[in-house]
């Protein structure tokens, strides 16, 4: 197996990057959650490095996805009928656009409520925004909003992968995995 | 006989006049201490704990400083009283925790105090004014440097930056007392446009 994608099979960096991003995001949506759940309190702040983090680290693995989509080529759909590539695509497309969504939501949060974010306790991120209680409310809204979104558009694209596997047993599946 | 010494006499009298006015105009007229009152329209007072080493800015929104100086313009007294509640970090969530008791306390203690009666100065003209502070209930002796500067407009500016230990006023107690989050170093710094109070004579 190459780096790069094939018509047919998808390399191991678009592999990596893919099931590296799906593994933080969902880690994320409950750790989101909970975190939001949470007494202020140095927990509830650590839970918040560990989410700002994760989702940051999501939006780099996202440029780097999509130079790397860009600069190569991706396998052809194994879907039977036009519909349903244009489906997949637009939901790819929305994931794609989430992933950039809510991390940028996320970073418009906490700069709105003068928070500033250390990424992994070690590398400061500065304030995209300034303080701003009303814009914060918006950007909360987005990112909460978003998450409904991809909780929705993740069940389509997990049920859709499912559906290629066991019920039109094609290849789908078997050529994202390593 | 008689007449003479009257003459020498007025002479003298006239020569100790002269000499006593021209003395007099000599002497610098009179002054007063004068004394300042921060204009709070102009004035700002910042603060800015740490998170994770870095800054959180925020500032009091009421205070008031009362600086007083001598004949020769030399620091005499300065009182600050800083409205506690008027704290904003620009987030309403640590607005609400701030004041919380761990933090400010201030339904306790609603108001913060700086008071100094004694001064230093270093060969650029900045002032250290050897001062306590009251905070949460606890005084605590505090240095606090600042520059003072006279405007062509009759104001006067103060500015200044210190650091201040919030465990030495046990603000940020239980789990947020170790500063591991929250730093327990805070920093202050004041940029303050004063007025002369007319001295009432
Ligand atoms: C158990 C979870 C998941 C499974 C089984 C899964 C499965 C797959 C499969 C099989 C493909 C290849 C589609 C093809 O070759 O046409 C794919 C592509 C894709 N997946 Fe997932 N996925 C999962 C989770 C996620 C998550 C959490 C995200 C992001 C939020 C995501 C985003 C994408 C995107 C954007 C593509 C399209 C790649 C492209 O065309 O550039 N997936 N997924
Ligand atoms: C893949 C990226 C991300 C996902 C899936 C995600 C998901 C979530 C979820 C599920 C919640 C709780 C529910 C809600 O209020 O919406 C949440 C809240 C939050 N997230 Fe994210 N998040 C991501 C990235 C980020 C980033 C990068 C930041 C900051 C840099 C961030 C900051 C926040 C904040 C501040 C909240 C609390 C919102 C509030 O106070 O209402 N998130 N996120």
């Amino acid at each position: 197996m190459g780096i790069k994608n094939t018509s047919q099979q998808w390399g191991w960096l678009s592999k990596v990057l893919h099931w590296l991003t799906a593994l933080i995001i969902f880690l994320q949506i409950p750790l989101g959650f909970y975190a939001e759940s949470l007494r202020l309190s140095p927990l509830k702040m650590d839970m918040f490095v560990w989410h700002k983090s994760l989702g940051m680290l999501v939006f780099l693995l996202l440029v780097i996805r999509l130079l790397w989509r860009i600069k190569g080529t991706i396998p052809q759909s194994l879907s039977a009928s036009g519909a349903q590539k244009c489906i997949s695509q637009a939901a790819h497309w929305l994931l794609y656009g989430l992933m950039a969504v809510l991390p940028i939501s996320g970073w418009i949060i906490s700069s709105a409520a003068n928070i500033p974010i250390k990424l992994f306790w070690l590398i400061p991120l500065p304030a995209i925004v300034g303080p701003d209680e009303s814009l914060k409310s918006v950007a909360a809204e987005l990112h909460h909003i978003s998450v409904l979104v991809l909780v929705a558009v993740l069940i389509l694209h997990i049920g859709a992968a499912l559906r290629h596997h066991l019920l039109m047993q094609d290849n789908t599946m078997r050529r994202m995995w390593f | 006989m008689v007449l003479i010494r009257y003459l020498i006499a007025s002479f003298r009298v006239k020569q100790i006049i002269c000499t006593a006015s021209l003395l007099c105009l000599l002497i610098p007229p009179p002054t007063w201490a004068t004394s300042w009152r921060s204009d709070i329209q102009a004035s700002q007072l910042n603060f800015a704990p740490s998170y994770e080493g870095l800054p959180i800015n925020g500032d009091f929104k009421e205070f008031a400083v009362i600086y007083t100086t001598d004949q020769e313009g030399e620091p005499e007294d300065l009182s600050v009283s800083v409205l506690v509640a008027s704290a904003d970090l620009g987030n309403s969530e640590l607005n609400t925790e701030i004041r919380a008791a761990k933090w400010f306390n201030i339904t306790a203690f609603p108001e913060a105090k700086f008071s100094c009666q004694e001064f230093t100065t270093d060969n650029n003209g900045k002032v250290f004014a050897h001062g306590e502070l009251q905070i949460k209930g606890y005084k605590k002796p505090v240095t606090v440097p600042f520059s003072w500067r006279l405007l062509t407009t009759g104001e006067a500016v103060m500015r200044g930056e210190l650091m201040l230990a919030r465990n030495s006023f046990s603000i940020g107690s239980d789990e947020w007392a170790s500063g591991d989050q929250i730093g327990l170093a805070v920093k202050v710094w004041f940029d303050v446009v004063l007025n002369p109070i007319n001295p009432s004579l």
